[in-house]
């Protein structure tokens, strides 16, 4: 059996926001508790950060707010540039291709791969979604930015999403703010697959929803995965949601990676003494 | 001798620092088709939104060898028109006409005048609003880095709801365009009627905002692509038995304007003419003398 191609390899990501001074070390990190510098006010968001994501598996990142988490997913996202690092990406559909490190794109190539070949969904439905164009003109941005250019396809396609995503094709010309919490995650998922990624990316896509919301849009995610064995980056602070969806998990605290491994394992055996509170407070 | 208040100031009004730097602008905005190009807009003796950034572009290209038509809605006689004209005249001394083809530069807001423009001409438009991005994306800095990084799919989605909400794409005015293949632009008022008529034309076109410190230009023979679907196409302005009230004209761009009755206040009517006033003369001219007809 041959071990699964990994389409993501990330290593020595770092992220900080402030000019940052000598002893910045001295005082930040998981030991200290703190990912702000008493001398220099530099938050050091990200620290050295490195995972591998396989072909179709579901990685979950976990830890508290202010942990680092979200940064890292928008690092990937190619939304927030990282200082340093390397984020190296293999086409699932030419694995023989030379993988691309996606930090040395320029803005253009980087626009163009963000919107073809990866896919998000955010936590607040308005960061993903522009509330003034209807639902179904939502779900077109990316097929018409990958140049779709008949209405009566496009509409089509985005009516096989809704249905694909359990949303009413009927209300494919209805506003945003007409549909509910878990209605617009699930818009913001369909929108996100119209482009058929390579990745998805979710960032505490059930936070703020209630608990019997949040179990119909974890099971979608869950279809979707099994479906079309899509990879997944999941980031959330319910670890109840990286049991359910995640294969393995890393556990970031102060901007540092604490731990990794399978989901499983971390949740039964957790090492690190975070890790321990986390799954002691969770269970 | 006397002088004249006019005769005081510099040749074409602005200084000749403020025009060298607008003909740089100028060359930038060519060598870039589609690109806005910011620069220095000055104060001039008319407020902003009435044409001050073509003016300023007309002040630093035209030459006293000039031969200069000024237009508002294609209509040599409005107000703007004349107020314009009469500026430029005045502080150049240069010629002026209402015969598009004797003109060497014509400034215009609203309308491209209906007789084809030749490739020693100019056409200045008066720009409203530069960015066809405004619309999707308020805040300017962003759209920058859209048009940069040709990220147009919020444009489309634009468009394609125009298709929803109205079955149709009901872009009146300003519709937007890829210039070049690269960059989008705004067309400014110009009616759709008159967009295409940007395409692979012969004449330089430059575009000026004095209220958004913006210049962008069509050079000679540069493609023009209206935002359109294949299921939905962009379609100019008609109306099927609309005829020009003056010259019988079917094949121009038509407005529309009432005739008051004199002597019944309830009365009166609709009346359709050619937008471009002095094309309808001269029809109207070939009309009652049976010379050859414009083309």
């Amino acid at each position: 059996m041959t071990a699964p191609t990994w389409i993501l390899q990330a290593s020595g990501l770092n992220k900080q926001y402030g000019p940052g001074c000598p002893r910045c070390q001295q005082f930040t990190g998981p030991a200290h508790n703190n990912s702000q510098c008493p001398i220099c006010n530099t938050v050091h968001a990200c620290v050295d950060a490195g995972f591998t994501l396989h072909q179709g598996e579901v990685l979950g990142i976990v830890g508290e707010s202010g942990s680092g988490k979200s940064t890292l997913l928008q690092m990937v996202n190619l939304a927030t540039p990282a200082d340093s690092g390397h984020i190296w990406y293999r086409e699932p559909r030419t694995p023989d291709a030379e993988p691309v490190d996606l930090l040395q794109m320029d803005a253009y190539r980087s626009r163009h791969f963000r919107n073809d070949r990866l896919g998000i969904v955010y936590q607040r439905p308005e960061l993903g979604l522009n509330m003034r164009f209807t639902v179904g003109g939502n779900v077109a941005e990316k097929l018409l930015l990958a140049n779709w250019r008949h209405v009566g396809n496009i509409r089509a396609r985005i009516r096989e999403l809704m249905e694909q995503t359990e949303l009413p094709p009927e209300r494919i010309d209805d506003a945003p703010h007409t549909f509910s919490g878990g209605m617009l995650q699930r818009v913001q998922i369909a929108k996100a697959l119209s482009s058929s990624p390579s990745l998805l990316l979710l960032d505490e896509v059930t936070s703020g929803l209630d608990l019997s919301v949040q179990a119909r849009v974890l099971d979608l995610i869950r279809r979707i995965q099994w479906e079309q064995q899509m990879t997944m980056l999941l980031v959330s602070h319910d670890l109840g949601v990286i049991k359910q969806l995640a294969r393995r998990t890393i556990v970031m605290k102060n901007g540092h990676i604490v731990e990794s491994g399978l989901t499983d394992q971390i949740l039964e055996d957790p090492q690190h003494p975070y890790t321990q509170l986390l799954v002691s407070s969770a269970l | 001798m006397s002088t004249t208040p006019e005769q005081l100031y510099n040749f074409g009004f602005i200084d000749e620092d403020s025009k060298r730097e607008v003909r740089r602008q100028i060359l930038k905005a060519i060598a870039l088709p589609g690109h806005q190009v910011p620069f220095a807009s000055r104060d001039l003796p008319i407020a902003r939104g009435w044409g001050t950034g073509g003016l300023q572009i007309t002040m630093a290209i035209i030459d006293a060898n000039d031969i200069l038509k000024v237009i508002d809605q294609g209509d040599d006689e409005s107000v703007n028109a004349v107020n314009l004209r009469r500026l430029l005249q005045r502080t150049t001394g240069v010629t002026t006409t209402v015969d598009t083809t004797a003109a060497s530069i014509i400034q215009t807001r609203h309308r491209i005048p209906e007789e084809p423009m030749r490739r020693d001409q100019i056409l200045v438009l008066q720009v409203p609003m530069v960015d066809p991005l405004r619309w999707v994306e308020p805040n300017l800095e962003r759209a920058t880095v859209m048009h940069g990084e040709s990220d147009y799919g919020r444009m489309w989605v634009y468009m394609y709801e125009s298709v929803v909400k109205a079955g149709d794409l009901r872009i009146a005015t300003q519709y937007p365009v890829i210039v070049a293949g690269r960059y989008m632009m705004d067309t400014t008022p110009i009616p759709r009627w008159d967009v295409m008529r940007l395409h692979n034309a012969e004449a330089l076109f430059l575009f000026g905002a004095g209220r958004e410190k913006r210049i962008y230009a069509v050079p000679p023979y540069t493609t023009i692509e209206p935002l359109q679907f294949e299921d939905f196409r962009f379609k100019t302005e008609f109306v099927a038995g609309q005829i020009c009230a003056r010259c019988g004209a079917q094949d121009t761009f038509l407005t529309s304007h009432f005739v008051v009755d004199t002597t019944n206040p309830a009365g009166g009517y609709w009346r359709t003419s050619c937008s471009d006033t002095s094309f309808c003369d001269k029809r109207v001219l070939v009309n009652t003398t049976n010379q050859e007809a414009p083309q």
